[in-house]
């Protein structure tokens, strides 16, 4: 999936950096389309259980997706603070997710993020791709695409 | 110019063409002596060949041209309609259907040159008229001896033609070059759309033979449209005119081509005499800008020939080139799209302004509030007015999709070896594009199951005392919001004890489940996955990929399919669409506080109950009411919202029906009548149950689901 991700002119990547229970997560700029506060989601019954429900935006129907509930974290607790991330992705169309707070933007080098190997046993390290290093603090990548893996999408 | 500017046209045409073939072969099947039939197929194939051999497609205008061959001896009295011949022009037909596609594709015909095809035909051919394929026919002489009749009508106008010095120059040249140099004036017929296309198609084909050297009206005028019905060029070939004037003619829509071979003095002769009358023109470009001008100021030799041409011209010129009879516009499906959007959205900030205007005024009453609420009214009519018109734009008539099912049930016929006909009524229902674009293949599959299964063999009829030819019927009509379309035959009817036991067969449920099953329960087994009937598997059905997919294909459509049937009598299926797919009037209910909307379309009636109404059938709940015993649906249990513990004292019931059955749909709160936009859930949800078909935006910017009651049934 490296390839999918933006890749800067000297292949620096720009994440926007999000909490979502005690752990930092980073998601690849390009693949988000607006970040927006927490509004009103309609529930829609009888759907796969981490899809917290439908938003309008602007006029169009978005689905949300709660990570926690995806990685089998305690369900959500909304804040003022926390915000959805609308994500764009090729294909499939817009999608949110729900995260608990949004930090910052850091742009990393590729001698700042560390591949993780894949583990069959743990599913959550699916959606990771890679680590990130920011000065002190650690960021685990989202592989944007995985979140969405392609069997669930109808 | 470039062809592929006309590639459109050209599909479309030959799409026309072959239906017209399509539906004239078949009545030719049954008369066989209909000398109308015969030659509006020779001119469709004739036409055809004509629009391929122009756009430069070799191996269809060769099948065309043998077709047209056959036709021409059939016309001719030479040789008789035979079922075989019927069946070969079928395939010619299929053949030409395919190289349609395959320029639809890619903008070329494909590489199969369908020589089987071609052989059986020149057989046939061969054996009709008992000579051997000798090439007889040539162009018609019926067109040769109109044509001394219609000179005075086609007068020749390319004498009417301006020369430059440049051109001038290459006409000599030409000639030197023993070239002949020939003036051609070409009419089209007067109802024709695209003028400027039939003229590019005429150009394209002469300028296989040699070059054109001057045009009349210029060029860049042909290409706007910027002409009458003719127009009229010089060229130098080396070919015989006559050649070069049958495949001008070959051209579709085109009336007539005049045309001789002249010579350079007898050209500038002509040409000087009008010169002398006029200002020399000095350049080229300025010249061809006159071009038109010139047109009104008829040659002498014109003006001798036919009177009536002067004032013909100058009306010509007050309303250029468009006819006044056809009032249509062809737009693209995604500027609808886009102004059905933007029709939606409009309805969507109306509701706004409504929502708004029923919250403010409860406060302050007043003038003001008066006239808010009659311009809101006012709003609500337009938006109502426009929303209709757009959906009436969108319409069109089934026809387009039922026509080619006569032909296929003809085929399915001959193949099945049974007899069988195919009676259509009601062609001319409207709906929406949409859904018409992708009915056809449930429809297809519906027909082609009751040829299969439905309709018995011609033995076993006439054994049953019913005539020996089957009947398919297709009937499509309008019903409130929805269509309807039945296909019902008069067959054997599903014999519900061997789908039963098939079921059981399958493990899809035991012997003891199967005896309690209903009538409709079991009939319900036809729609599931990889359930077939047919004892072996055809190529027309058996493979249990039918009717699960007829059933999917509908719903996807917002619709539903029902079935009925009598065992020996035959059975009817009858499938149900919405009229439209982006707006309907739905009603608002909520359950727990969650709003939904109802598709007001399957609404029957409202009622207000008392909990003690609620009577127990085999454990589930209904009402009676007005003599009908009703099944009740809890929405909130349905829906999985959380449960509410307060007792009421009394209960809403929305009634629904589908078909001639009925729904209570228990809900709390009724939110009044609203115009919605439906829009879809996106790919992500897994909406396996189908209860929520979509969700719409209200006027406060909430979101509500759309609860498609189908689903309940």
């Amino acid at each position: 999936m490296a390839n999918n991700v933006s890749i800067a002119e000297d292949g620096k990547k720009q994440f926007i950096v999000v909490k979502i229970g005690s752990e930092q997560y980073g998601i690849d700029i390009s693949y988000v389309d607006n970040i927006v506060r927490m509004q009103k989601i309609t529930r829609v019954p009888k759907v796969q259980p981490y899809f917290k429900g439908i938003i309008n935006l602007r006029g169009e129907i978005v689905p949300v997706m709660s990570i926690r509930t995806k990685m089998d974290l305690e369900p959500d607790e909304f804040t003022d603070v926390t915000r959805i991330i609308i994500l764009k992705l090729e294909e499939h169309g817009v999608l949110g997710i729900l995260v608990d707070e949004v930090k910052e933007v850091v742009t990393l080098a590729p001698d700042e993020i560390d591949k993780v190997s894949y583990d069959a046993k743990n599913n959550k390290s699916n959606f990771i791709n890679g680590v990130g290093k920011n000065g002190e603090e650690l960021i685990s990548l989202f592989d944007t695409n995985s979140i969405i893996d392609e069997t669930e999408a109808v | 110019m470039d062809v592929s500017q006309y590639l459109e046209i050209f599909i479309d045409e030959t799409n026309g063409h072959l239906q017209i073939l399509s539906d004239c072969i078949m009545t030719l099947e049954k008369e066989p002596e209909n000398m109308d039939v015969i030659n509006e197929i020779f001119r469709a194939a004739h036409s055809l060949k004509g629009m391929a051999g122009t756009m430069g497609f070799k191996r269809m205008q060769r099948l065309t041209h043998d077709m047209e061959n056959v036709f021409q001896e059939v016309r001719s009295g030479n040789m008789n309609v035979t079922s075989s011949l019927v069946d070969v022009l079928f395939q010619c037909l299929d053949a030409i259907e395919a190289y349609l596609d395959n320029v639809k594709e890619s903008s070329d015909e494909g590489t199969d040159d369908n020589e089987a095809i071609i052989k059986e035909l020149n057989d046939i051919l061969a054996a009709g008229t008992g000579n051997a394929s000798e090439e007889e026919k040539k162009p018609e002489p019926a067109d040769d001896k109109k044509a001394g009749g219609d000179d005075k009508k086609y007068s020749k106008k390319y004498l009417e033609i301006e020369l430059s010095e440049k051109e001038k120059e290459e006409l000599k040249e030409a000639e030197k070059k023993n070239m002949s140099i020939y003036g051609l004036t070409v009419f089209i017929q007067e109802e024709c759309l695209l003028k400027a296309a039939r003229a590019f198609l005429v150009f394209k084909a002469v300028e296989d033979f040699g070059n054109i050297i001057v045009y009349n009206p210029s060029s860049q005028d042909i290409e706007d449209e910027k002409f009458g019905v003719d127009f009229s060029f010089y060229m130098v070939s080396n070919e015989d005119i006559n050649k070069i004037m049958e495949v001008a003619q070959a051209v579709s829509e085109i009336e007539k081509v005049i045309g001789e071979k002249m010579t350079y003095s007898e050209l500038t002769a002509a040409v000087e005499k009008r010169e002398a009358a006029e200002a020399k023109a000095a350049e080229t470009k300025a010249q061809e800008a006159k071009a038109a001008e010139a047109k009104a100021v008829p040659a002498p030799q014109a003006a001798a020939t036919s009177a009536a041409q002067p004032a013909q011209a100058t009306a010509k010129k007050s309303t250029p080139g468009k006819p006044v009879t056809n009032r249509t516009v062809r737009v693209d499906i995604e500027k609808l799209d886009a102004l059905m959007n933007q029709v939606s959205e409009l309805i969507i900030a109306k509701n706004s302004l409504v929502s708004i205007g029923s919250t403010s005024d409860s406060g302050s009453g007043g003038a003001n509030s008066q006239a808010f609420h009659e311009q809101i009214e006012y709003l609500e009519r337009i938006t109502t007015g426009l929303h209709e018109s757009v959906m009436k734009v969108r319409m069109v008539p089934i026809e387009s999709v039922v026509q080619k099912f006569p032909r296929m049930i003809r085929d399915l016929s001959k193949k099945l070896d049974k007899k069988m006909e195919l009676q259509m009524t009601g062609e001319d229902t409207e709906l929406d594009r949409t859904v018409v674009d992708q009915i056809g293949d449930p429809l297809q599959h519906l027909l082609r199951n009751s040829a299969d299964h439905g309709l018995e063999n011609a033995e076993t009829r006439r054994k049953r005392g019913k005539p020996e030819t089957g009947t398919i019927h297709l009937n499509a009509f309008q019903e409130g919001n929805n269509v309807i379309i039945e296909v019902s035959d008069d067959g054997n009817g599903i014999d519900t004890e061997n789908v039963k036991s098939k079921a059981i067969e399958l493990g899809l449920i035991t012997p003891e489940q199967g005896a309690a099953l209903s009538q409709k329960e079991i009939i319900d087994f036809l729609f599931m996955p990889s359930f077939s009937m047919a004892k072996k598997i055809s190529d027309i059905s058996g493979r249990g990929v039918g009717l699960d997919v007829v059933k999917s294909n509908i719903e996807a459509l917002g619709g539903d399919v029902e079935v009925k049937s009598v065992l020996g009598e035959g059975s009817k299926f009858i499938v149900r669409l919405p009229l439209t797919l982006a707006i309907i009037q739905a009603l608002m209910v909520e359950v727990r506080g969650e709003k939904y909307a109802i598709s007001l379309g399957s609404i029957e009636t409202i009622e207000e109950i008392l909990p003690q109404d609620i009577k127990y059938v085999q454990a589930k709940e209904v009402i009676h009411i007005r003599g009908m015993v009703i099944p009740l649906v809890r929405l909130d249990q349905l829906l999985d919202c959380a449960p509410d513990e307060t007792e009421k004292e009394s209960l809403t019931v929305i009634i629904v029906r589908k078909g001639d059955k009925f729904a209570g749909l228990i809900v709390d709160e009724l939110d009044g009548q609203q115009e919605i936009v439906i829009k879809s859930l996106g790919k992500y949800i897994n909406n396996s149950t189908k209860i929520i078909s979509g969700a719409t935006v209200l006027g406060d910017g909430e979101v509500a689901l759309i609860l498609d009651v189908n689903t309940l049934f």
